[in-house]
């Protein structure tokens, strides 16, 4: 009746196959890199090896992670904000037909403005200031959570709200028993598209209005024709991403949601 | 709550609060609004009891205002006419609502908890520890024969199971009155045999009333003291019976000649009988 015992045997070589894949996938495009760059001066295209040396000194000055802690936190410091006012607002107009239909058209029309565009008024508004990366992430993840908290409001089983009415919940306890875990997993997805798209994008804003931070080294480094530096940085946050994707992101889904039929497979 | 019916304000009924019946109702007419200004009579002038301790089983065709009954009796809605009392407190006064369970047409589990804490969640309303509703559910869930199945997920569940979690989650609350609407009419008829021997078993073992929803005539037959048998919309009582038989009563002379007679009682209705 629990966990489905037939493929209780596979998991574990499946996982060995992918590991091996991924490795073969990651040589192949070194092998490339390593290739193309024989054929290519340095300042274009440097070599693996150039570039990992970049990334030891970069690492062994303290630079490297300095610069990531830097940005992450502006990143989370947005995407906070985000949170503390997207949830709420997505709730109430979810809740509200009214405000809803009212206000309907600002999400796709804030979508569409470029993250370039507010970086421009985030450095005219707060000038070079870790307060430029922290504008720019939370207007673009802002109407992201938005979105996908206001779907799963509507997501929500009137059935359960009955069930809850017969119980003689309070409104609190029904939001917060009935409400929260419905919308729960529509608040993750668009959370994590959130994380990901602010990431990038206060990367844009880091270039354009920061005097630190992993943008404003990528700009510095690529000012100074340092394209090693460019790599190594580049790599750098692309590592960082995929372990806050591996360790942490893709372990807590799969907690939240081990109620689901196909989380579980 | 203690037996103390002069604490509630009964200003507009002269009569005393009544204990010996569970529920009672008096003169209920219930009409619904409808989209274009109309509005849509479902019942007229119903009343009737339900004695406490006792089974009573209304039955009757789709729209003739069953689960609107049950509704009111839950509180979820109001008559427009007439009175409905609970443990002798009109609906619209003072009534200690965690003495009714409620039991739904479908099991309306919460797919994201487990049995166990879709048992505990009736609980939730009040301020009962964690601990202590916990070992309520468990021992509830046990009562339902699901010890075994205590952090599996609805989805991992069957219907029968399913419906067990549904029963234990709708009495761990103990309560006086258990209102259950079509609660197994999803369930194939051999889940549904043994879920009503359960029921019945349930029953002899608590000092509880139920109210049971149906439009199936054998089932009425098999679980009933009592049946009321409502007329097509607007919903009036028809027909009211008494069942003596013992238990089990699944499959014997008596029970089929009586699921026969109201079968024709039925057909006497026929004409306005709507599907």
């Amino acid at each position: 009746m629990r966990a489905p015992a037939d493929t209780a045997g596979t998991p574990a070589t499946s996982r060995t196959g992918l590991a091996l894949r991924r490795t073969g996938l990651l040589l192949l495009l070194i092998a490339l890199w390593w290739a193309a760059s024989l054929a290519t001066a340095p300042y274009v295209l440097p070599s693996p090896d150039r570039v990992a040396q970049r990334l030891v000194t970069l690492a062994a000055s303290g630079d490297l992670v300095a610069n990531l802690l830097t940005t992450l936190s502006r990143v989370l410091a947005g995407f906070a904000l985000a949170v503390v006012i997207g949830v709420p607002g997505g709730i109430l107009l979810g809740s509200n037909r009214t405000l809803g239909a009212f206000f309907e058209p600002v999400l796709p029309v804030m979508n569409t403005v470029s993250s370039a565009i507010w970086a421009i008024f985030a450095i005219i508004w707060f000038g070079l200031s870790p307060l430029t990366p922290i504008f720019v992430v939370l207007m673009t993840a802002l109407p992201l959570i938005i979105t996908n908290v206001w779907q799963g409001t509507q997501a929500v089983n009137a059935d359960y709200v009955e069930l809850a009415q017969t119980l003689r919940f309070s409104r609190l306890k029904t939001l917060l028993k009935i409400y929260v875990p419905s919308i729960l997993p529509y608040f993750f997805s668009g959370a994590r598209l959130a994380f990901g798209f602010g990431w990038r994008v206060s990367l844009v804003a880091e270039t354009l209005g920061a005097s630190s931070g992993v943008g404003y080294r990528l700009r510095q480094a690529s000012d100074l024709i340092q394209t090693d530096q460019v790599f190594a940085w580049t790599i750098a946050q692309i590592a960082m991403m995929v372990v806050i994707e591996i360790g942490l992101l893709a372990p807590l889904e799969r907690h939240l949601f081990r109620w689901r039929r196909d989380v579980r497979s | 709550m203690d037996a103390t019916p002069h604490a509630t304000p009964t200003t507009s009924s002269h009569a005393p609060p009544d204990h010996r019946h569970a529920l009672a109702f008096r003169h209920v007419g219930k009409r619904f609004g409808r989209a274009d200004g109309t509005s849509l009579e479902v019942l007229r002038d119903v009343s009737f009891d339900v004695p406490a301790g006792s089974v009573v089983s209304i039955l009757g065709p789709s729209g003739s205002g069953k689960s609107t009954l049950l509704n009111m009796a839950a509180g979820l809605l109001t008559p427009d006419e007439g009175r409905v009392l609970v443990l002798g407190h009109e609906t619209s006064g003072t009534v200690d609502w965690s003495r009714l369970g409620y039991m739904f047409q479908d099991d309306r589990l919460l797919p994201w908890r487990s049995a166990l804490g879709n048992v505990a969640l009736a609980l939730e309303a009040g301020s009962i520890g964690s601990r202590e509703r916990r070992s309520r559910a468990e021992h509830e869930l046990a009562r339902v024969g699901l010890t075994d199945f205590a952090g599996a997920y609805p989805h991992q569940l069957s219907g029968g199971m399913r419906s067990r979690v549904a029963l234990a989650r709708s009495l761990v609350t103990e309560p006086d009155i258990l209102l259950m609407d079509e609660p197994f009419s999803r369930l194939d008829a051999q889940t549904r045999t043994t879920m009503h021997h359960e029921l019945l078993r349930i029953h002899r073992e608590r000092a509880m009333s139920i109210v049971f929803v149906t439009h199936d005539v054998e089932e009425a037959v098999i679980l009933a003291d009592h049946i009321v048998m409502l007329s097509p919309r607007p919903g009036r009582v028809h027909a009211e019976t008494t069942v003596t038989l013992p238990h089990p009563r699944l499959g014997t002379p008596q029970a089929q000649a009586l699921v026969a007679d109201l079968r024709a009682a039925i057909a006497g209705l026929s004409s306005d009988w709507v599907i």
